[in-house]
């Protein structure tokens, strides 16, 4: 018997000003799996991504994180409460492309935060899994630092072992390099690379098209907000059947 | 409330307005030149006005309208009320407003200076066309909002017997045991008056953004 | 007798003066902050009849003297029945008062936040209450320091007029040592003295807690 898988995205539509950004996205991740989600900007990418966590609210459509309905009470059709999606949102994690470290806390209290004013884990139990993780990303020299005195890439692996800390189902990457230097974009692969072989399930919205190919399990494009094409990187990158995916590979080389 | 209340509260209106205008032009005029002064750094003078604006700035209007208005004759100076209430109030508002003027001058990009002073121009000229204006327009909201603050603070003159358009709504209740309708109704002229320089206030940070400050 | 010598000998009710007034000005600042915190909690995200309510409340207490609000509560309610004592009185204006000049403060500093902070508050499960208390609020105070510090001046000054409502203070203390004894000049000098140390006092305070913020990289406040 299969597991239910860990996001199932059904129909999902929404529009902006009454531009369609997405349009009937259907989409399934099972745990373990790493899913590229490429397309060209204004695709919808970011949007699908944020829809996941309801940070946007579709219009039609569906979501659900381990079986549970996202963003919407599934007994009577009506928005959850805040308590609510707040506990549902709690089960994924999600890396900015801004980072979004919280400046008035060091990097340890920035990890620490999460697990213990929302999970309610004990502040010691929470220091000691935040630590660890910490020198997973390689950021444990740095716990008493405060975010203001770090560079970019040192952010984002932060940010990173802030998510993991909360041990969600799956881990909503958002362009998560795309406003580092150029030297700086490797230690956070690395760490994410890290994160696909231990088996976590992520969901990746990047232009990094070499480490999509490396890590996906699946590779999903989206062109004005519809699927056109979704297949295991070795036949994306290679031998796609859109024309227009064909186009963006050779303008991306 | 009947026709007979409504003009007393107008007169008392009167009062606030005309007192509160007063101030409030000597006060910016006062303060520009107590902001000059003070960065003339003129050795003595600089402490005492330093001393003068820290002072003022911390003493409430209620304490400093009793203390002008019962302490000039001490100092030989027999104040109408009304003088001694305006003579308050302007040093009161003009030490904020020094605060704002010099704020404006302090923040003047030392590039306009350095460009203006590379093409030849004396330090006079360029404060005159160059200096001056922006500093009119970006001091302008914060002069404004002061203005506000004064015409809030104005009450403090009925201390000293001065019947202004809040001692008026006192004495209304007070004669027609209905306290509460003459209140609001200054409640509202108040609000009316501010409301007006509220707007000026907009108007003036437009102007002030347009400069880009 | 030289009326330093006056001065001196009136000490006490000087000193009983000043305590009265810290007195005020402490509880009611504290309680005046926090009905901010709230004010803005309240503003946080929310359209509709609740947003403007607390919106117009703002707005008419920025446009309201002060003295006419205390005047509303001490001499206005009793006509609807709610009699006050003057101290009460003079408390609820202070508190209602200066809490709108705060929460307007905090807002501003709000619109300054950037959006991704709270979307990270979100995306890890907090709730609205506790993302704002935790993440949101911490940052404000850091950024609005130094105008919070300045309201905390004027709700200081604002405690002289509560003396027009016979709320025992420092100027009508002043006022009454000056009249029995006619020195008005060294009584008032005195107690323009006490409330320059006082708010030397609040603004040394705001000064030593820029440590927080430029310990933590906010510059510029």
């Amino acid at each position: 018997m299969s597991e239910l898988p860990v996001v199932s995205i059904r129909r999902l539509c929404k529009s902006f000003d009454g531009v369609e950004v997405l349009r009937d996205i259907d989409l399934e991740v099972k745990r373990g799996e790493v899913v590229s989600v490429l397309g060209s900007s204004g695709s919808g990418k970011s949007t699908l991504l944020r829809c996941i966590n309801w940070l946007e609210e579709p219009d039609r459509g569906s979501i659900h994180i381990g079986g549970v309905r996202m963003g919407v009470d599934e007994r009577n059709g009506r928005p959850l409460s805040a308590r609510r999606l707040a506990s549902i949102r709690a089960r994924t994690g999600m890396v900015f492309q801004g980072f979004n470290l919280w400046p008035h806390l060091t990097v340890l209290q920035n990890v620490t935060e999460a697990p213990v004013h929302v999970r309610g884990l004990g502040k010691e139990e929470a220091r000691r899994r935040a630590v660890e993780l910490l020198e997973k990303v390689g950021m444990a020299h740095k716990r008493d630092s405060y975010p203001f005195s770090l560079s970019g890439g040192q952010k984002q692996r932060v940010a990173i072992a802030r998510v993991l800390a909360m041990e969600p189902e799956v881990v909503l990457f958002d362009e998560p390099t795309s406003a580092l230097d150029p030297e700086r974009v490797g230690e956070v692969l690395a760490v994410m690379k890290q994160m696909s072989a231990e088996g976590h399930t992520m969901i990746l919205v990047t232009h990094e098209m070499d480490f999509a190919r490396a890590v996906s399990d699946q590779v999903v494009f989206l062109e004005k907000g519809r699927i056109i094409e979704r297949a295991a990187p070795g036949k994306f990158f290679t031998d796609p059947d859109s024309e227009r995916v064909r186009r963006f590979l050779e303008l991306s080389d | 409330m009947n026709g007979q209340a409504w003009l007393l509260l107008l007169d008392g209106a009167w009062v606030t307005v005309w007192i509160s205008a007063v101030a409030i032009g000597l006060g910016v005029v006062l303060g520009l030149l107590v902001a000059l002064l003070r960065m003339a750094r003129i050795p003595f003078l600089e402490q005492l006005l330093i001393l003068y604006t820290s002072l003022a700035r911390a003493t409430p209007l209620v304490t400093l309208v009793l203390f002008v208005f019962l302490a000039a004759p001490g100092w030989g100076l027999n104040l109408s009320r009304e003088a001694a209430a305006i003579l308050a109030l302007t040093a009161n508002t003009a030490a904020f407003n020094a605060e704002i003027w010099r704020g404006a001058f302090l923040g003047f990009s030392r590039d306009q200076r350095e460009s203006a002073l590379a093409c030849g121009m004396t330090p006079w000229l360029l404060f005159r066309r160059i200096m001056l204006p922006q500093m009119l327009a970006g001091s302008l909201p914060g002069l404004v909002n002061e203005m506000t603050f004064l015409i809030k603070g104005s009450p403090a003159i009925a201390v000293i017997g001065l019947v202004d358009l809040s001692r008026v709504s006192n004495r209304i209740g007070a004669v027609t045991y209905e306290p509460l309708p003459p209140i609001l109704a200054a409640a509202l002229i108040y609000m009316a008056i501010l409301g007006v320089l509220v707007r000026l206030q907009a108007l003036a940070e437009r102007k002030a953004g347009r400069l880009a400050m | 007798m030289n009326p330093w010598e006056i001065i001196w000998r009136a000490r006490g009710a000087f000193l009983d003066g000043f305590l009265d007034t810290l007195a005020i000005f402490l509880l009611a600042a504290l309680l005046a902050f926090a009905l901010g915190c709230l004010l803005v909690y309240g503003l946080e995200g929310r359209t509709g009849p609740t947003r403007r309510a607390l919106r117009g409340f703002i707005d008419v207490m920025r446009m309201l003297p002060f003295l006419v609000l205390v005047y509303l509560l001490y001499y206005g309610l009793p006509q609807l029945g709610v009699r006050l004592p003057a101290w009460s009185a003079g408390m609820i204006a202070l508190v209602l008062y200066h809490g709108a000049y705060f929460a307007e403060i905090l807002r501003g500093g709000r619109t300054m936040l950037p959006a991704g902070q709270i979307e990270a508050a979100q995306a890890h499960g907090f709730a609205p209450g506790k993302a704002f208390r935790r993440l949101v609020l911490p940052q404000l105070l850091i950024r609005t320091r130094p105008l919070l510090g300045n309201q905390l001046i004027l709700a200081l000054k604002d405690t002289a007029f509560l003396g027009i409502i016979t709320v025992q203070e420092l100027t009508a203390a002043a006022n009454s040592v000056q009249s029995s004894h006619f020195v008005p000049m060294e009584a008032f000098l005195m107690v323009i003295l006490l409330y320059w140390l006082i708010s030397i006092g609040i603004e040394l305070l705001i000064k030593w807690s820029a440590r927080f913020g430029a310990k933590r990289g906010f510059e510029h406040v």
